[in-house]
């Protein structure tokens, strides 16, 4: 096993109410992140999932040591973070489609400033090779505000490479991307993971996208932890598949057929889509074909990371 | 034209104006600060109106010297209002960078500025006015030091505030300086001021220097016990200022330097 790069040990955030004027009394406390623990090993992707408000962004806050924690460990190369802050800061990057850059300054100023904060050798290079990886070298002398969001993306992730870092704390990376951008984004990425073992906690809405990057995924909910396994994994625990049937003859027959069983039935004009288990499909397929009811398509989809996320999701809900 | 519409206008200011306290403190604060500063220099306009070609250097010199305080806060707050613009606050502490590294940046950077800035000030009353300030002597340099520290010291509280509480309140950044304006004594004695205003000013570094710099254009020299007097309320006021920008920073990672931004 590869080495543990950063070690999270019962992180935990409390944001205090504000004072209330009118009231005349502080509000509630809010446990934003609630005892969480993990760790991320050299070269591993791991995925930070959760509905919003689930504590992802306040996790990745409390890692750069830009929001406080109220409890917990945090280590990173097995040095303590708040003893030190500095050296570890130095091989550790962030980028986030929710932050931005001085808007007025151009896109090579604003590396170049990053590139001394972080003390880079021959910042020059550096910048001009990541400006090619990231398909952006024509946009060297642009100022950030005349960037599309997908542009800044790209130069934000630049950014984030500038130091080569060992640890990456991705927050929705390729948020605002094209697809084509968002796939040669990825690459990168993995090519980085693959070449110098950069390990990376990656948060995205992107489903399909977690299950490409990440080696492991940690599911928050409330703040807490509820599941870690692999995105495999994870889709797994989902029992039931979706069985689509495009039905020619004896619609209603299925559908009465269906909530017999207590099968789950959506029905949209000729298709029909059933949740059932994997194992129960030979066996409801056979008894339709003796109550006489004909389909000319059919498909079954597994479940994946994003049944997950909704299911899991629902149930934070509720 | 359309009633409604302009209605709806006036409506979306006025909320705007019931949840943003720089809007309350530009309707009260610089009113209150004018009348105060230019009523209090007018008084004295009028009493030493027999000395009126003195009068302009000294009004001249003041506005040149003010420039330095103003100046030394202003790069202060607004270097870090600038960051909260552009929404970096959080890119730039994710980085080894350090509170007082970030500190220590712009008070270095503040220097530079302030020093352009009074080169252009000294040449403009010059060759506009003919006042020379330079008429000053080596007493210049302790002067505009210890403006220099005033400005600092403001500009820590400020920004402490500003980083606490965010940009809802970035108005400070401009204002917050002019508190101490008509304690300052820039165009006018201390001895002109209420004596209230006269024990507040005791306690108000500046005083001292504007003070001074008067008794040097009228007299040529200047009481070093000043100099002493102000400087050791500066060095206290700047441990304080720099302590109170640290406490306030770090109440800010409190709440996530994110959301201040």
């Amino acid at each position: 096993m590869s080495k543990v790069v950063l070690e999270v040990k019962n992180l935990t955030k409390i944001f205090s109410g504000t004072f209330s004027l009118k009231k005349m009394k502080r509000g509630k406390s809010t446990v934003a992140v609630d005892n969480i623990s993990f760790n991320i090993h050299e070269g591993e992707i791991m995925g930070l999932l959760g509905a919003n408000g689930a504590g992802k962004t306040t996790t990745t806050q409390m890692l750069l040591g830009t929001t406080e924690k109220s409890k917990g460990k945090i280590k990173f190369f097995g040095k303590d973070f708040d003893k030190h802050r500095q050296s570890i800061l130095q091989e550790v990057n962030y980028a986030s489609a929710y932050t931005q850059l001085p808007r007025q300054m151009t896109v090579y100023e604003n590396l170049l400033v990053y590139a001394k904060m972080y003390q880079v050798e021959y910042p020059k290079k550096r910048i001009a090779m990541l400006l090619e990886q990231f398909e952006m070298e024509d946009y060297r002398n642009k100022d950030i505000k005349s960037l599309s969001a997908g542009q800044l993306t790209r130069i934000i992730l630049t950014k984030a490479f500038i130091n080569f870092p060992r640890v990456l704390l991705l927050d929705e990376p390729t948020a605002s991307l094209d697809p084509d951008i968002a796939t040669s984004v990825r690459k990168f990425l993995l090519k980085q993971q693959k070449k110098y073992g950069v390990a990376m906690l990656f948060t995205s809405h992107n489903m399909a996208e977690v299950a490409e990057m990440c080696d492991r995924v940690v599911f928050l909910r409330k703040g807490k932890v509820v599941a870690e396994d692999t995105p495999e994994g994870l889709a797994k625990t989902i029992k039931h598949c979706s069985l689509r049937l495009l039905v020619g003859d004896g619609l209603k027959r299925l559908k009465v057929f269906a909530e017999g069983r207590n099968y789950q039935i959506k029905v949209k004009e000729r298709e029909a889509e059933i949740m059932i288990k994997e194992e129960d499909v030979a066996s409801f397929l056979n008894k339709l074909a003796k109550h006489d009811i004909k389909y000319s398509e059919i498909s079954i989809d597994k479940p994946t990371l994003e049944d997950y996320f909704l299911q899991m999701s629902g149930e934070g809900k509720k | 034209m359309n009633r409604a519409r302009i209605g709806a206008l006036i409506l979306r200011h006025l909320y705007n104006f019931k949840h943003r306290t720089d809007r309350w403190f530009d309707a009260f604060y610089w009113p209150l600060m004018d009348i105060l500063l230019w009523g209090l220099t007018s008084i004295y306009i009028r009493e030493a109106s027999a000395d009126m070609p003195n009068l302009v250097m000294i009004l001249l010199t003041g506005l040149v010297f003010w420039q330095a305080v103003w100046r030394s806060q202003y790069e202060i707050t607004t270097n870090l209002l600038e960051e909260m613009w552009s929404k970096n606050l959080v890119s730039l502490f994710a980085t080894p960078l350090s509170v007082y590294e970030w500190m220590m940046g712009v008070v270095l950077l503040g220097i530079v500025k302030m020093f352009i800035t009074l080169s252009f000030s000294f040449l403009l009353v010059f060759f506009m006015y003919q006042v020379n300030v330079f008429k000053i002597g080596w007493l210049l340099l302790p002067l505009i030091g210890l403006l220099l520290m005033s400005g600092w010291y403001i500009g820590f509280i400020v920004s402490g505030i500003i980083v606490r509480y965010g940009t809802r309140i970035q108005t400070l950044a401009w204002s917050g300086v002019y508190l101490l304006a008509p304690f300052s004594a820039i165009y006018y004695p201390v001895k002109s001021l209420p004596l209230w205003a006269q024990k507040v000013a005791k306690f108000v570094p500046t005083s001292y220097v504007f003070e001074g710099m008067r008794t040097v254009l009228f007299e040529g020299k200047m009481d070093l016990m000043m100099l002493v007097k102000s400087a050791g309320l500066s060095i206290i006021y700047l441990i304080f200022g720099g302590m109170f920008f640290v406490w306030m920073f770090n109440k800010s990672r409190k709440i996530g330097l994110s959301s201040v931004e």
